[in-house]
């Protein structure tokens, strides 16, 4: 029963925990390697806040160069209680970055007695994508994710954050998108907000969802990589709603509704 | 002193002596396994004694952060679902305790703890009783014993013993109902940490001691959620609305 190093400056931190018991190891960046393999990699992300607080919803498909490697894939992940992770990028990279999260912060409120406040858990997440830097540059693991959370003190909230590959974070004030399709998603939101009969941010959780259902068709239309609704096969895009009382996924059939009478 | 085994024998049972005394005085420990999951209680005067372990684990006496780190690198490792209280304390506490009380050059542990772990069933769960000499007692471990819903920590042995006896017997239903028993079975413990106590209080009269002991404690309670035992931590604060009910009976 050894106890926490004294000399750690960072107690609760599990990343220092980890390395310390080398669970995982910093891979070094070689400049100017180039690697022949297709990575798989996953897309489409998005985000938005509405009246009833964040949706993220994303599409089920992994690729490898034009290869579909799998059509089930879970892009929205829950970190903890309040808290969701929506990958875009290399899911090897992607879900184990959203293991060490969410073992992060367990390990902090078990250890500190206390929640990790929502700006160290931004940053947490940032600090991950800046390690696997080195990756990245072998062209490698990148991964661009979404975090959204709900504070329960915060005067505003519904949080929405995105990053770059390289770990910048910056605060979305209604919508976020990421991955191959993000560029359609982002016109598709941009508009609706702007244009469409509400603003985002007042839309009922069905019409939240409807709009995130229609969105990622649109991405899948003209985007290989992103997979839509598959009708065959009944796969529908994760879509998962963070509001006070934690994480509800929206049901299959709730969207196998919604998709035949107003999408289809 | 190693090379002649009596003044080791001595020096161990010295120790022990030493230990139980400073262990008697010790605020109670209950854990209740009930429908809704794992209740867990005590009092204290100014620290913490209840943590999360693990999403599934609690730990109720003097906790240690080593323990949470082994839960933490082994489930990160492997899976949530490894992380098990009976291989953790099988194999990592009762040695490390052991050891370190039968090392008599350095120092020993001064520690009595329960641990619980909630399962999907009732028939699940599982209270753990680890002593400072790294013995353990476990409220089902083998198959065709009789199981135990509770589990408990006393500062003395006749504390626990009449603490069990009473809890063997007891009936409850819901989260209060628990309490009730769990603060009914807590004074029990701390009464007969009294030397002259030697018989089972009338419920008045245990009544009037816990109410003159509340002068002293907080209560801190725990539930192990049994549904949310599969959604990443089963551990929350019980309500202070449902501890003030309970409590408001015995002031």
């Amino acid at each position: 029963m050894e106890g926490l190093d004294s000399s750690n400056p960072l107690t609760g931190d599990f990343l220092v925990l980890l390395k310390r018991h080398q669970l995982i190891s910093n891979t070094p960046s070689i400049p100017g390697s180039h690697l022949e393999f297709k990575e798989t990699s996953a897309t489409t992300i998005l985000g938005f806040k509405f009246a009833g607080g964040v949706l993220v919803a994303g599409d089920r498909r992994a690729t490898a160069g034009n290869v579909v490697m799998y059509d089930r894939a879970d892009k929205v992940l829950e970190i903890d209680r309040h808290s969701v992770m929506a990958i875009a990028g290399s899911p090897a990279t992607a879900w184990e970055m959203a293991r060490i999260l969410e073992h992060s912060f367990q390990y902090y409120r078990r250890t500190q007695l206390q929640e990790m406040s929502v700006e160290g858990k931004v940053r947490a997440l940032s600090k991950l994508l800046r390690d696997n830097l080195g990756m990245v540059i072998q062209g490698v693991g990148v991964v661009v994710p979404l975090f959204a959370t709900y504070e329960k003190k915060s005067s505003e909230p519904a949080k929405l954050f995105f990053y770059d590959a390289m770990g910048a974070q910056f605060e979305a004030t209604d919508f976020a998108s990421s991955g191959s399709g993000a560029s359609a998603v982002r016109s598709v939101l941009y508009y609706e907000n702007s244009w469409g009969l509400q603003p985002l941010r007042e839309r009922s959780r069905e019409e939240a969802i409807l709009l995130a259902l229609k969105a990622l068709d649109t991405a899948a239309e003209a985007d290989t990589a992103t997979g839509g609704v598959d009708r065959h096969g009944k796969i529908f895009p994760i879509v998962k709603i963070v509001s006070e009382s934690g994480i509800e996924t929206v049901a299959d059939n709730k969207l196998s509704e919604l998709f035949q009478t107003q999408v289809a | 002193m190693i090379d002649e085994p009596y003044r080791w024998v001595e020096a161990i049972s010295n120790r022990r002596e030493y230990i139980e005394n400073e262990l008697a005085s010790g605020s109670p420990t209950i854990g209740l396994s009930f429908n809704e999951g794992i209740l867990l209680l005590t009092f204290g005067r100014d620290r913490r004694k209840i943590f999360e372990i693990y999403d599934r684990i609690a730990i109720g006496g003097i906790g240690h952060p080593g323990a949470i780190e082994l839960a933490s690198t082994e489930g990160f490792t492997r899976s949530a679902a490894d992380v098990s209280l009976r291989r953790m304390v099988t194999y990592s506490f009762s040695p490390a305790l052991k050891q370190a009380f039968e090392q008599i050059y350095g120092p020993p542990y001064l520690a009595r703890i329960l641990f619980a772990e909630v399962g999907s069933t009732r028939d699940e769960d599982l209270f753990v009783r680890l002593d400072y000499d790294g013995s353990m007692h476990a409220s089902a471990m083998n198959v065709g014993k009789r199981r135990e819903s509770f589990g408990a920590i006393a500062g003395t042995r006749k504390g626990l013993e009449k603490t069990e006896i009473f809890l063997r017997t007891a009936n409850f239903s819901d989260l209060r109902g628990a309490l009730r028993i769990a603060i009914h079975a807590w004074g029990l413990g701390l009464y007969f940490a009294d030397q002259d106590h030697e018989d089972i209080p009338e419920d008045s009269a245990l009544n009037e001691f816990v109410k003159s002991r509340l002068e002293y404690y907080t209560v801190e309670a725990v539930l192990l959620e049994r549904r949310a035992a599969e959604l990443r931590g089963a551990y929350v604060e019980v309500p202070e609305s449902d501890l003030e009910a309970v409590l408001s009976g015995f002031r």
